[in-house]
């Protein structure tokens, strides 16, 4: 007996780091194929790509308005589709975080039992619960922040030298060109790793983390433009709309100075007689200028989510766990 | 809360769910360290949820649980469990496992000890490719592995053949008789449990029934029987009673005397569990042992 | 050194067989003063008995003053039981005894019966 209670103390932490890197190896492994894959395109995307498209618009360009003009269309085509590609999947990247997060990292280990057998270790469910999440939250931030930057550079690239680049604000490049990817990816962990807690089963936790992800991510995209100071500019009724960008709200300026909706209206004749008592236009707008300043916010509204989703995750498990209850009583 | 008790339960209990049904329910017992104990009843019983509550699993619904003289949660370090399905990660070697084990237990791990109860199993089999006996084999390694000063096993022989049943069975004993170990086994077959326990904790219907030491159970109990027309058996507490054509046979426990032309035995941990388990009605012991 | 057999069904309390196989092993001269006997720890690794049942039949035999523990060393026994060593005149009596009683058609169930009468005539009230 006297033995035992001497080595109470135990004897440095646990090391829980490589045992998780361990179990979801096949999962790391993916990813990295993923990620090298995705880094490659984008780079090819700010390179080669890029070169032979831009040579091809200016071969059209310098066609002016020749009948037989000969350019290079495979190349426009090829970097138009592959910087679709690039775009989209960074935009999936969350999701597949999320239904990893929920599938594997969570609700497999309490669907099997295995959770369990982790915290009949020295390893509390709190510490067991901060590892799983800090872990693969430092990879998916410095992963996903490193394909967020290439393909800014991809995109940025393309300005002005790809007559049909996207405009910074098309809802895709957005999310996939700065840091609100990462924050997504996190959010999407964070989603996962509770519907995990919750369910306790692979596949619907799996289902219900992707869910979550989109909601969140619907959320982030409807409170996007508000989330920045917009931009109004005025014009009168014949100047049409000023000024380029993200379009929060626009509409028709009355004689009293009230903003209202465009009046409906489907042919010339019926339009300038709807629009006669105007007496201008208003257009309130994101200009490129405020890129980053969207990016920030929205990101920022992002790990907000991510951090009540964690805090959820914590206390799903205390409740399941009773750590909360002990905690509370030797307060 | 003295340092010499295992386990001590007030008005322990769990439900599931907000409206779910109570899975133990007002549970108030002790278990003395060093003790090995056997928590028996039928399936269903409420053995597994007082196994993983002691565990730290899950949390008591009402009433207290006390594990080597703190809470479950801080006890976590110095509590070896298996569960009853044995969950191991099955994409990890036996080996794997162990070294798993060593990690995660610090300064505890006796990997000797938890080399010798995988003896014979190749290090290198993944635990996906055991058998089920195999794999309570590696399951009660990683637990005797951090040298637990409580041992908390939930039906742990069932799937085991009765060689390495008996095997194991002798490691845990000796662990109990080196380190003084208290051991705490569920089973619902009591014949197995009987000769390598020494305390006995009957669980029924999410209730304790009877709870203390065996030797002391049996000794307060007596099987009699007589002639069902003349037998009165009075001041004495009935567990259960049965007549069987003019004979009277009962298990009662004494409060005094005895008739002299009852025939009286002392009753097998068998036939006192199952006396119990159908004579729910007779009085708790426990309330009396409660000290 | 003694190897204990539990048997499970015999209804005899398992101390009281340790302590029942420990005297046989002193009468048959198996075990001898001086003699250690097993450790708590290798006879329920053995048997996979519980440890405080060996414990009690060990106290049980150092009550009966046949044994004595040692603080870590071990259970050493004490003085020899009966005056019956395996090549004792008394065992080759009983030897010829039961060869004749072979020879008269006695079955194996018929001497255990006849033994356990005499047994139970001469020695009332002896537990062993």
């Amino acid at each position: 007996m006297s033995a035992l209670t001497l080595t109470a103390a135990p004897a440095g932490r646990p090391r829980q780091t490589r045992w998780l890197l361990r179990l979801h190896r096949p999962a790391l492994y993916t990813w990295a194929v993923l990620w090298l894959a995705l880094a490659a395109l984008l780079l090819a995307l700010d390179g080669p790509l890029l070169n032979a498209a831009a040579e091809g618009w200016r071969q059209v360009r310098n066609c002016g308005m020749t009948e037989r003009c000969t350019y290079d269309q495979k190349a426009i085509l090829r970097y138009k589709d592959y910087y679709n590609y690039a775009t989209i999947a960074l935009n999936v990247l969350p999701f597949l975080v999320a239904g990893w997060a929920g599938a594997a990292l969570t609700g497999r280990e309490l669907e099997s039992g295995t959770a369990r057998l982790a915290w009949t270790q020295a390893t509390s469910p709190a510490r067991w619960l901060a590892v799983r999440l800090a872990v693969p939250a430092l990879g998916v931030t410095v992963c996903t922040g490193l394909l967020a930057w290439l393909h800014h550079r991809a995109w940025a690239a393309g300005q002005g030298r790809i007559d049909s680049a996207k405009d910074w604000y098309d809802r895709f490049t957005f999310h996939a060109g700065g840091p609100t990817l990462a924050a997504m990816a996190l959010a999407g962990l964070a989603a996962g790793a509770l519907a995990g807690l919750l369910l306790r089963r692979t596949l619907p936790a799996l289902a219900l983390g992707v869910l979550v992800a989109g909601g969140v991510r619907g959320l982030t995209e409807l409170a996007m433009p508000h989330l920045w100071p917009a931009v109004t500019r005025l014009s009168t009724v014949d100047q049409g709309f000023l000024g380029k960008g993200l379009v929060v709200d626009q509409g028709m300026v009355t004689s009293s100075g009230a903003h209202v909706p465009p009046p409906p209206c489907d042919s010339n004749a019926s339009c300038d007689a709807a629009y006669a008592h105007f007496t201008g236009r208003y257009n309130t707008y994101h200009p490129h200028s405020d890129l980053w300043g969207l990016q920030l916010t929205t990101a920022a509204l992002t790990l907000a989510i991510a951090a009540l989703l964690v805090t959820g995750c914590f206390l799903v498990l205390r409740r399941q766990t009773g750590t909360l209850r002990a905690a509370r009583a030797t307060a | 809360m003295s340092s010499d008790t295992a386990l001590r339960a007030d008005a322990l209990a769990k439900r599931f769910g907000r409206r779910g049904g109570w899975a133990l329910r007002d549970c108030a017992f002790r278990l003395p360290t060093g003790r090995v104990c056997a928590v028996v009843g039928p399936n269903g019983a409420g053995k597994s949820t007082l196994l993983s509550l002691a565990a730290g699993l899950t949390a008591p619904t009402e009433g207290d649980l006390a594990v080597l003289g703190t809470t479950p949660a801080r006890a976590r370090h110095r509590v070896g469990y298996v569960a009853q399905d044995k969950p191991l990660y099955p994409q990890l070697t036996v080996a794997e496992t162990l070294r798993m084990g060593a990690d995660l237990n610090p300064g505890r791990w006796d990997a000797e000890l938890a080399g010798h109860v995988v003896e014979g199993l190749d290090p290198a089999a993944r635990v996906r490719t055991l058998s089920g006996g195999q794999r309570t084999r590696v399951a009660l390694a990683l637990a005797l592995g951090k040298r637990p000063e409580l041992l908390l096993l939930d039906e742990p022989m069932a799937d085991l053949d009765p060689l390495v049943r008996h095997e194991l069975m002798g490691t845990l004993m000796g662990q109990a008789a080196t380190h003084g170990t208290t051991i705490v086994l569920s089973s619902h077959v009591i014949a197995e449990l009987e000769d390598s326990c020494d305390h006995l904790l009957l669980v029924a219907g999410g209730r304790v029934r009877l709870a203390g030491e065996i030797d002391e159970l049996l000794a307060a109990h007596l099987r009699v029987s007589g002639a069902a027309a003349t037998t009165d058996l009075g001041p004495h507490s009935v567990v259960e009673s049965r007549v069987t054509g003019r004979q009277l046979t009962a298990l009662i426990r004494p409060a005094g005397p005895l008739a002299d032309d009852w025939r009286a035995t002392a009753p097998t941990l068998e036939e006192l569990v199952l006396a119990h388990l159908r004579g729910a009605g007779a009085p708790n012991p426990t309330e009396e042992r409660a000290a | 050194m003694v190897e204990y057999r539990i048997d499970r069904h015999s209804g005899v309390a398992t101390y009281v067989q340790i302590v029942q196989q420990t005297k046989q092993a002193l009468r048959l001269g198996l075990l001898r003063p001086g003699d250690r006997l097993p450790t708590a720890r290798e006879v329920v690794e053995a048997t996979a008995i519980n440890p405080n049942t060996v414990l009690k039949a060990y106290r049980e035999l150092e009550r009966e003053g046949l044994v004595e523990a040692r603080r870590g060393l071990g259970t050493f026994v004490r003085r020899a039981l009966g005056a019956a060593p395996a090549d004792s005149p008394l065992r080759t009596e009983l030897e010829d005894w039961a060869r004749r009683a072979d020879a008269a058609g006695l079955e194996r169930e018929d001497v255990a019966a006849l033994f356990t009468a005499v047994l139970d005539k001469h020695f009332q009230g002896d537990p062993s």
